[in-house]
C-alpha cells in the first residue's frame, strides 16, 4: 500500500424550506421614490448570505428600476414590517417573495396613473433598468419622470405585501403531516488523499450539485454553497467542540480547529434550477442545504481510499490511525504495509 | 494609572497620544483613534481579523502591546485606497463575491495586500499559504483566492483593468451575477458591526460566570461591586421585573442563573461600569456562594433511572421526543434480502462566527428599551424580552446590526437581556462584547448525536423498512431543540421513498454546554447517518452507489416520510448533474480507490504541501512519493 491513498464517495441530501411544521410568513413595503429610485422595507437584514442584493435584484426587477437604485431599509421592529428571522433557509424564498410582491403592489399604483396619463391599457406597460414604456407605441419615459408623473396626479407609489409558506404541524403519533411547501435536492463528491502514516485527509475537490429553484444570484449562490461545503469538511475531519465533565476544554480557536486556505478543497458547483411552482419568484433556498452531504461524502470517500469507515465525526488523524491499526477487521494488511513502509524509510533515512 | 505617550506615523498621518500602558496596538486603533475597520475576533492571533502592517509587515494586532508600536509606521485597512476609493484587491473582492458577513474581510484584505507586496508574481499555492493565517467563516475561500489571483494580474497588467468590472446585465436581473451591494462598505472596513458603535455616555457590560457546571446558588452579594468608583449598577435575576425565561421553544432558560447554576460559563450576575477595565475588576467584587450538585454530562445517563433533575418541569430530563411512523417495519424487515446495522455519533460543534457576540442597549426619549445587537431574530426576541421586562411590545425595540456570521447561533436571547435590564437600571447606553471564550463557553453548540440505524434492503436494491433511533445532547437549556429534533426526524432517512419506518430522535437535558440552532438544524446528522448506511448497503449489494440511490429516490408523487405527497422532486435530476460533472467511473464502492481511473483530473487541487512561499514545494513532493513507492 502506497503511503498516500486517494478516493472517492458521494452523498444525496434534501432539505425543507423555510420555518418547519408550521406557517411562515414574512411582510414588506415598497415605494418607488423620486428621481426613479426605490425603497423598500422589511424587518430582516444581511447574515452574510448576500439577501440585502438578492432583494435589491428582485426590487429591481419588478419596479423596473436599477438594483442600485434600491434602498433597503431593514432590520428594525419599530419601523418595519415584520419578517421575522434570519435562518430555515428562508430569507429569498419568504422575504424575496413578499418584496416582489409589495414591488408589484406599488408598481400597479404607478402603472395606473401612467396608462391614464398616455391612455393607453395598463397591461401595455412594461418598465426595466429605469426606463418604462407602452408596447406597440413610442410612448417612453424614464422612471424619474414616471414617479414625478405620478406624484404631480395626487398618487405616492407605495405597496405591501405578505408571503405566506403553508407547512402543517406532525401528528403527535405518527409524525404524518406536510411541514413544508417546498423542498430541495442535493448530491456532492469528494476526492481525498488520505496519508496512512499520519492519518491526515485532504479533500481535494468537491462537486456539488443543489437544486435552488431559480437563481437570483447564480454567484452568490456559489459563494453559499462553498461556504457550506467548507463548514462541512470543517465538521467531518478537524471540528470539535469538546468538554471534560462539563468543563469546556477548547475555550479558544487555538483548541477548537477551523478549517483555513490550506485545507480548502476544488469546489465545482452545478446549480440545478427546479422551479417551485407555489411563489412567484420561483426561488427555493440554499443556505442550509449545501452542508448537508458534505461530510458523508468524505467518510465515503476515505472509506474508498482506505477501507476505514469512519461512523464518529470528525475524523481525525488519530482516529483514522486507530482505525487503521486496530478496529477494522481483515484491514490489519493495511497497517502492517504502512508500518513496513515507514520502517523502509527510516531504514534508507530518510 | 499613569498613561503612556504613544507617537506613531498611522494611515500617512502623524499620531501623538496618551493612552493607558495596558492597551494592545488593536484597542489604541479601536479605541483611541476609532479605526475600527481592524476587528477583534479572537484576541489570541489565530484568525487575523485585526491584522495590519507595521512597518510594512503584516502584523496581528491583538498580539502587539500598542508601546511596542511607539515610533512605528502603522497602515489599517482604512489607509488602503482615499475615501471613495478601493484597491484593486478591494476591487477584486468586491466583484468575485468574496465578502459575505465581512467580519473577517478587513483582515483578510490586508492578508491578500501582503500577499501581492511581498510577492506580486505569487502563485496559488502562495497565495494560500500567505492567506493561512486568516480564517474565514462563511465563504469556503473560493472566491477568496479567485479575488486574489484577478487583483494580482491586473496590477501585474496581465489582465485589463476592465476585468474588475461587474459582469453585464442582459435581459433580466434575475439570474445575473450583481455584485453585493453591502462588499464596498466590507471590504473597506466601513461597515460598524455591534462592537464598533460608540454612543455618548456609554456604559462597558462584563458578566460574571458559573465556574462550575453544576450547582445551586446559595447566595450573590454584590455590594462590594456596587460601591466601586465607575461602578454604575450590578445586575442579577433579582433585578427582572417581568416573568424570567426565553427559549426558541420552551422559555426555560432565565437572563442570568436564577437559583442555581446548569452549565459552565453560564451568567451569573453583570456590572456596567464607565470603563472596561473597572468592570472586570467589580466582577471579582461579586461574592457567590455556591453548592455543587451532582451532573450529567453523557445524554445516556440523563435517562438513567435516579438522574440528577436539571429543571423542575422535566422530571425524565427530556426536552422534545418525536416519533414517525410509517407503513409496517415488521412486515419491511421480514420482506428484507439484507439487513444492515449500525451506529453513527457526531460531535458538538461550534459556529465560529468571527464576529463575537457584541450589543448596545439604551431607553430612548419614548421610553422605549431599545437593544441593538446581531440577533437573528429580533421579532421573537422582542416578544420575550417585553414578557421578561413587563412591557407592552411597542415599548420593547431591536434593531439588527450588522450579523458577523451567526449560522444559527445568534438566534438565541443569551445576552440581550443583561443589556436591558441595565440600560434601564441606569437611563445611560451600556455596551456588552464577548471575548472569544466568552462566545465558545455561553453561546449554543451543534447537537452532538447518537444514532442507531437499521436498514433492510431486498437484493434489487429497494429499502423496505428503516429503523432510526437518535439521542441527542440538548445541554443545560432548551433553546432550538425541540425544532432541531423535528427536522432531524422528518428528513431522518433522506431523500428516498421508504414505505415502511420508524423514526424516532429525542433530546435531553445535560449539564453540558447547551446545544441549538446550527445551519441544518439536526439535518445534517440525520443524513450523516443515512448515507453512510447507503453507501455500506451498496458495497454489500456490490452495486454503484449512485444506482441504489436511483432505485429508491423520491420522485414526484412519492410519499415522503411524514407521508407528505410530493409535487415536485429534483433528486433525479442532481444526481444526474453531479455525476456528470465529477466525470464518476461507475462501480460498487469496495475500496477501489487504488484502481480508479477518474482522479486527480484538472477539476482537483492538488495536496497540499507546505512551503509554496519558499519555492520548493514541488521538491517536497517528488521526495515524499519517492520514499512512499
Amino acid at each position: 500500500m502506497n503511503r498516500k491513498m486517494r478516493g472517492r464517495g458521494m452523498a444525496s441530501s434534501w432539505y425543507g424550506i423555510a420555518r418547519t411544521a408550521t406557517i411562515d410568513r414574512a411582510g414588506a413595503w415598497a415605494e418607488l421614490d423620486d428621481g426613479g429610485t426605490a425603497k423598500i422595507v422589511t424587518g430582516v437584514t444581511e447574515i452574510g448570505e448576500g439577501i440585502l442584493t438578492v432583494l435589491a435584484q428582485v426590487a429591481a426587477e419588478e419596479l423596473g428600476v436599477r438594483p442600485e437604485d434600491v434602498t433597503i431599509g431593514d432590520n428594525d421592529t419599530s419601523r418595519s414590517p415584520e419578517a421575522a428571522h434570519a435562518g430555515a433557509t428562508r430569507q429569498t424564498y419568504m422575504i424575496g417573495n413578499s418584496v416582489a410582491l409589495a414591488s408589484r403592489d406599488a408598481r400597479a399604483k404607478l402603472f395606473a396613473e401612467i396608462a391614464d396619463h398616455w391612455d393607453v391599457p395598463v397591461d401595455s406597460l412594461r418598465a426595466f433598468n429605469g426606463e418604462l414604456w407602452a408596447q406597440d407605441t413610442n410612448l417612453r419615459m424614464s422612471m424619474d419622470e414616471a414617479v414625478k408623473t405620478c406624484k404631480g396626479r395626487g398618487v405616492v407609489p407605495v405597496g405591501s405585501a405578505s408571503f405566506t409558506a403553508h407547512g402543517t404541524g406532525l401528528d403527535p403519533v405518527d409524525g404524518s403531516g406536510s411541514p413544508w411547501q417546498a423542498y430541495v435536492f442535493g448530491t456532492q463528491i469528494a476526492e481525498v488523499e488520505v496519508d496512512t502514516w499520519t492519518g491526515e485527509v485532504q479533500v481535494l475537490g468537491i462537486w456539488a450539485a443543489h437544486d435552488v429553484g431559480r437563481a437570483i444570484n447564480p454567484r452568490g449562490v456559489e459563494g453559499q454553497i462553498e461556504g457550506g461545503v467548507v463548514q462541512g469538511l470543517g465538521q467531518a475531519l478537524m471540528e470539535d467542540y469538546q468538554t471534560e465533565k462539563g468543563y469546556t476544554t477548547t475555550h479558544g480557536f487555538a483548541k477548537y480547529i477551523l478549517p483555513t486556505s490550506l485545507d480548502i478543497p476544488q469546489i465545482n458547483c452545478t446549480i440545478v434550477e427546479d422551479p417551485d411552482p407555489l411563489s412567484p419568484l420561483q426561488a427555493k433556498g440554499i443556505g442550509e442545504p449545501a452542508l448537508v452531504p458534505t461530510a458523508p461524502a468524505i467518510m465515503n470517500a476515505i472509506y474508498d481510499a482506505i477501507g476505514v469507515r469512519i461512523k464518529s465525526l470528525p475524523a481525525t488523524p488519530e482516529k483514522i490511525l486507530d482505525a487503521l491499526r486496530n478496529h477494522v477487521p481483515g484491514r490489519e494488511q493495511i497497517a502492517q504495509s504502512a508500518r513496513q513502509d515507514r520502517a523502509e524509510a527510516h531504514r534508507r533515512g530518510l | 494609572m499613569p498613561k503612556i505617550d504613544l507617537t506613531m506615523d498611522v494611515n500617512g498621518r502623524k499620531v501623538v497620544k496618551q493612552t493607558e500602558p495596558h492597551k494592545r496596538l488593536l484597542d489604541f486603533l479601536r479605541e483611541d483613534l476609532n479605526l475600527t475597520g481592524t476587528k477583534e475576533g479572537c484576541g489570541a492571533g489565530e484568525c487575523g481579523t485585526c491584522s495590519v502592517f507595521v512597518d510594512g509587515k503584516l502584523v496581528k494586532s491583538c498580539l502587539m502591546p500598542a508601546a511596542k508600536a511607539d515610533g512605528a509606521k502603522i497602515e489599517t485597512i482604512e489607509g488602503l485606497a482615499r475615501p471613495g476609493s478601493l484597491t484593486p484587491v478591494q476591487q477584486a473582492f468586491h466583484k468575485t463575491g468574496a465578502s459575505q458577513c465581512g467580519y473577517c474581510i478587513p483582515g483578510m484584505v490586508m492578508a491578500a495586500t501582503s500577499a501581492l507586496r511581498e510577492n506580486p508574481d505569487a502563485g496559488i499555492e502562495e497565495i494560500k499559504e500567505r492567506l493561512g493565517g486568516n480564517i474565514c467563516r462563511c465563504t469556503g475561500y473560493t472566491k477568496i483566492f479567485e479575488a486574489v489571483e484577478i487583483a494580482r494580474d491586473v496590477i501585474a497588467g496581465r489582465l485589463p483593468e476592465t476585468a474588475l468590472d461587474e459582469d453585464a446585465t442582459g435581459e433580466s436581473f434575475i439570474g445575473a451575477n450583481v455584485r453585493r451591494l453591502d462588499a464596498p462598505s466590507k471590504v473597506s472596513g466601513r461597515l460598524k458591526y455591534a462592537a464598533d458603535m460608540k454612543m455618548v455616555d456609554m456604559l462597558q457590560m462584563q458578566v460574571l460566570r458559573a465556574p462550575m457546571p453544576h450547582a445551586r446558588i446559595v447566595s450573590i452579594d454584590t455590594s462590594e461591586a456596587e460601591a466601586m468608583d465607575g461602578v454604575a449598577c450590578v445586575i442579577t435575576a433579582d433585578d427582572v421585573p417581568g416573568t424570567d425565561g426565553f427559549g426558541v421553544f420552551i422559555h426555560d432558560q432565565p437572563i442570568m442563573a436564577r437559583g442555581k447554576v446548569r452549565h459552565f460559563g453560564e451568567a451569573v450576575a453583570a456590572v456596567a461600569a464607565e470603563d472596561l477595565v473597572t468592570a472586570r475588576r467589580a466582577l471579582a467584587k461579586i461574592k457567590v456562594e455556591y453548592e455543587e450538585l451532582p451532573g450529567i454530562y453523557a445524554p445516556e445517563d440523563a435517562l438513567k433511572p435516579g438522574a440528577p433533575v436539571i429543571h423542575d418541569y422535566a422530571q425524565d430530563n427530556v426536552i422534545k421526543h418525536i416519533p414517525i411512523r410509517k407503513g409496517d417495519i415488521d412486515k419491511g424487515f421480514a420482506e428484507a434480502d439484507l439487513i444492515l446495522e449500525d451506529e453513527f455519533r457526531t460531535q458538538q460543534v461550534e459556529h465560529a462566527y468571527l464576529e463575537p457576540e457584541a450589543g448596545i442597549a439604551y431607553v430612548d426619549h419614548d421610553d422605549v428599551v431599545t437593544v441593538l445587537s446581531p440577533s437573528q431574530n429580533i421579532t421573537h426576541h422582542r416578544h420575550m424580552l417585553a414578557h421578561i421586562l413587563d412591557l407592552p411590545i411597542n415599548k420593547v425595540r431591536f434593531i439588527m446590526s450588522p450579523v458577523g456570521g451567526g449560522f444559527g447561533g445568534k438566534e438565541d436571547m443569551i445576552y440581550q437581556g443583561m443589556l436591558a435590564l441595565a440600560a434601564m437600571k441606569t437611563h445611560r447606553p451600556v455596551q456588552l462584547n464577548f471575548t472569544r471564550e466568552e462566545s465558545l463557553v455561553a453561546s449554543a453548540k451543534r447537537h452532538p448525536s447518537r444514532v442507531k440505524y437499521k436498514m433492510g434492503l431486498k437484493w434489487s436494491g429497494e429499502i423496505t423498512a428503516i429503523e432510526f433511533d437518535m439521542l441527542s445532547d440538548g445541554g443545560a437549556y432548551g433553546m432550538s431543540s425541540e425544532g432541531v429534533m423535528r427536522k432531524a426526524a422528518i428528513l431522518s432517512c433522506g431523500p428516498y421513498e421508504v414505505h415502511n419506518l420508524k423514526v424516532d430522535t429525542k433530546v435531553v437535558y445535560t449539564n453540558n454546554t447547551p446545544s441549538g440552532a446550527f445551519r441544518t438544524f439536526g439535518g445534517m446528522q440525520a443524513q450523516f447517518a443515512t448515507e453512510s448506511m447507503m453507501d455500506m448497503a451498496a458495497e454489500a449489494l456490490d452495486m454503484d452507489p449512485f444506482e441504489l440511490r436511483r432505485i429508491n429516490m423520491m420522485r414526484i408523487g412519492s410519499r415522503t416520510h411524514t407521508q407528505q405527497e410530493l409535487t415536485t422532486a429534483s433528486l433525479d435530476r442532481v444526481l444526474d448533474a453531479a455525476e456528470a460533472a465529477s466525470r464518476w467511473e461507475a462501480g460498487a464502492p469496495k475500496v477501489r480507490g487504488p484502481r480508479r481511473g477518474d482522479l486527480g483530473g484538472p477539476d482537483a487541487r492538488k495536496p497540499c504541501t507546505l512551503g509554496a512561499r519558499i519555492g520548493d514545494a514541488a521538491d517536497t513532493e517528488t521526495k515524499d512519493e519517492r520514499v512512499a513507492s
